[in-house]
């Protein structure tokens, strides 16, 4: 139990010390940042862990909003529409601030999600919130990812708020994902806040961009999981958590 | 049944062709018809800008490796997504209408549909089930699926989509009557404003004797909407 707690927690001290291998989003692999290749990121970049800061605020989007409604007009008359038709007036505004809504991950930190709700309870049994509906947007086409995520975690005298681990789904999936990451920086932040004994974390999501474009496979599913601590070390734990949430 | 609808038809033959202009209106811009490889390749270029100062805007960082070439990406996903601009029903149709001594009802049910709202320009999908009552002429099935992919790689608002469909049937092939039921997902509802899971939005045209026969309606309704 101690060993793999340490295992775990090592790439979270690295990451403590701002050695910045890991960007906003960015690549996170949880490799010791002297192996992390191509890392010139300007200083300002971001640590991913559960302390980041936000990159976004709520007067940041005011102040963006005309430009990204006027990147909108943009594409509408680029795509041969005619931005001055009834249905089209308002619609670099509505999709402007649509896609604000959707990449509102960047505004909130999970810092302010949970300082509140970590309790000390004796409870070693595993805790499971399950089919938490997810949406993200695919940040290869910007077009939208959505699905369930699955998680569990052993607690270790301490438990977590129920709805703050979908709190903490939702901070990370609204913003552009890939999925692998977005499976990863779930898992993280629980481990981080909790130091729990193990986390799993299983996402299955339809991508858009393979459903509406390309390859065109309507009823293709991504499934994508991470294990940490016992539910990766101990294989009849993993068990226990993959039944249970496929009952 | 099937002779006194012809001035229901002529109706909507006007009201297609009045829709036709508004689809000029809609987008399909005359210069776009003529436009060469370099006005296309001109556009893409400024959706492709577009997308890149969105990106920075947002608070996202351009220059990280998976964002690199998503510009681009999108440009293209977006011009995938609304193809149906530049697509006419004559060029898919012309071939494919067949005389047949047939009166019975036909139908070519869940047909998977993917359009862009218009309002939000998020994406909404679902099925379409269309049905007509031929007078004479038939059309390839697949040929309907085609006519619903041109209208709804567009800019749409559902119910314009789905008239749009039997408006175009009704036209190409003068048959006894037309029926079309869309029932869709909006992602603008699911994933932002009122969030919803599991809304999903129905709406449906009934031309002709579809319109006009109870009967025939609930046949119709039957065979498509078994759950």
């Amino acid at each position: 139990m101690e060993h793999s707690k340490q295992t775990q927690y090592s790439s979270a001290e690295k990451k403590d010390t701002g050695d910045s291998s890991s960007v906003l989003n960015g690549h996170f692999d949880g490799k010791p940042p002297g192996a992390e290749s191509g890392a010139h990121r300007p200083a300002a970049s971001v640590m991913e862990s559960w302390r980041e800061e936000r990159t976004r605020s709520v007067e940041d989007n005011e102040m963006s909003l005309p430009s990204l409604a006027e990147a909108y007009t943009t594409i509408l008359r680029g795509l041969g529409e005619d931005p001055q038709r009834q249905g089209l007036l308002k619609t670099p505004w509505r999709a402007a601030t649509a896609m604000q809504f959707f990449t509102k991950g960047y505004q909130e930190k999970i810092i302010d999600v949970l300082n509140d709700a970590i309790f000390d309870e004796d409870h070693d049994e595993m805790v499971i919130v399950k089919d938490i509906d997810m949406f993200s947007m695919c940040e290869h086409h910007l077009v939208p990812i959505f699905g369930r995520v699955h998680i569990g975690y052993l607690p270790n005298k301490r438990v977590l708020g129920l709805s703050k681990l979908a709190r903490i789904v939702e901070i990370y999936s609204r913003r552009l994902q890939v999925q692998e990451r977005l499976t990863k920086q779930i898992a993280v932040a629980i481990t981080e806040a909790l130091q729990p004994t193990g986390v799993g974390v299983v996402i299955e999501a339809t991508h858009m961009c393979m459903v509406m474009r390309g390859v065109q496979k309507m009823n293709s599913k991504t499934v994508t999981s991470t294990m940490l601590g016992v539910f990766r070390e101990d294989p009849k734990t993993r068990d226990e958590f993959l039944t249970l949430i496929r009952s | 049944m099937e002779y006194h609808h012809d001035s229901d038809m002529n109706e909507v033959g006007v009201l297609y062709k009045n829709m036709c202009i508004e689809s000029k209106h809609n987008g399909l811009c005359t210069e776009e018809k003529g436009s060469k490889d370099s006005a296309d390749s001109n556009k893409l270029t400024r959706i492709k800008n577009a997308y890149s100062t969105m990106l920075s805007e947002l608070g996202e960082d351009v220059d990280r490796e998976g964002l690199l070439l998503t510009p681009l990406r999108a440009a293209k996903a977006m011009h995938f997504f609304t193809k149906g601009y530049k697509e006419s029903i004559a060029d898919i149709l012309n071939d494919a209408i067949f005389d047949e001594n047939h009166n019975e009802m036909v139908i070519v049910k869940d047909i998977d549909l993917f359009s862009l709202c218009e309002h939000h320009m998020v994406p909404f999908f679902g099925k379409a089930h269309i049905a007509y009552l031929p007078n004479k002429k038939v059309v390839g099935l697949s040929k309907l699926a085609r006519i619903v992919e041109i209208y709804s790689r567009r800019l749409q608002v559902q119910e314009r989509l789905t008239k749009q469909i039997a408006s175009a049937i009704s036209e190409a092939l003068e048959p006894a009557g037309v029926a079309v039921v869309i029932e869709a997902a909006h992602m603008c509802m699911v994933m932002r404003g009122v969030q919803k899971m599991n809304a999903s939005t129905v709406t449906s045209v009934m031309l002709g004797a579809f319109n006009d026969d109870p009967q025939i309606r609930k046949e119709f309704l039957a065979l498509t909407m078994k759950k």
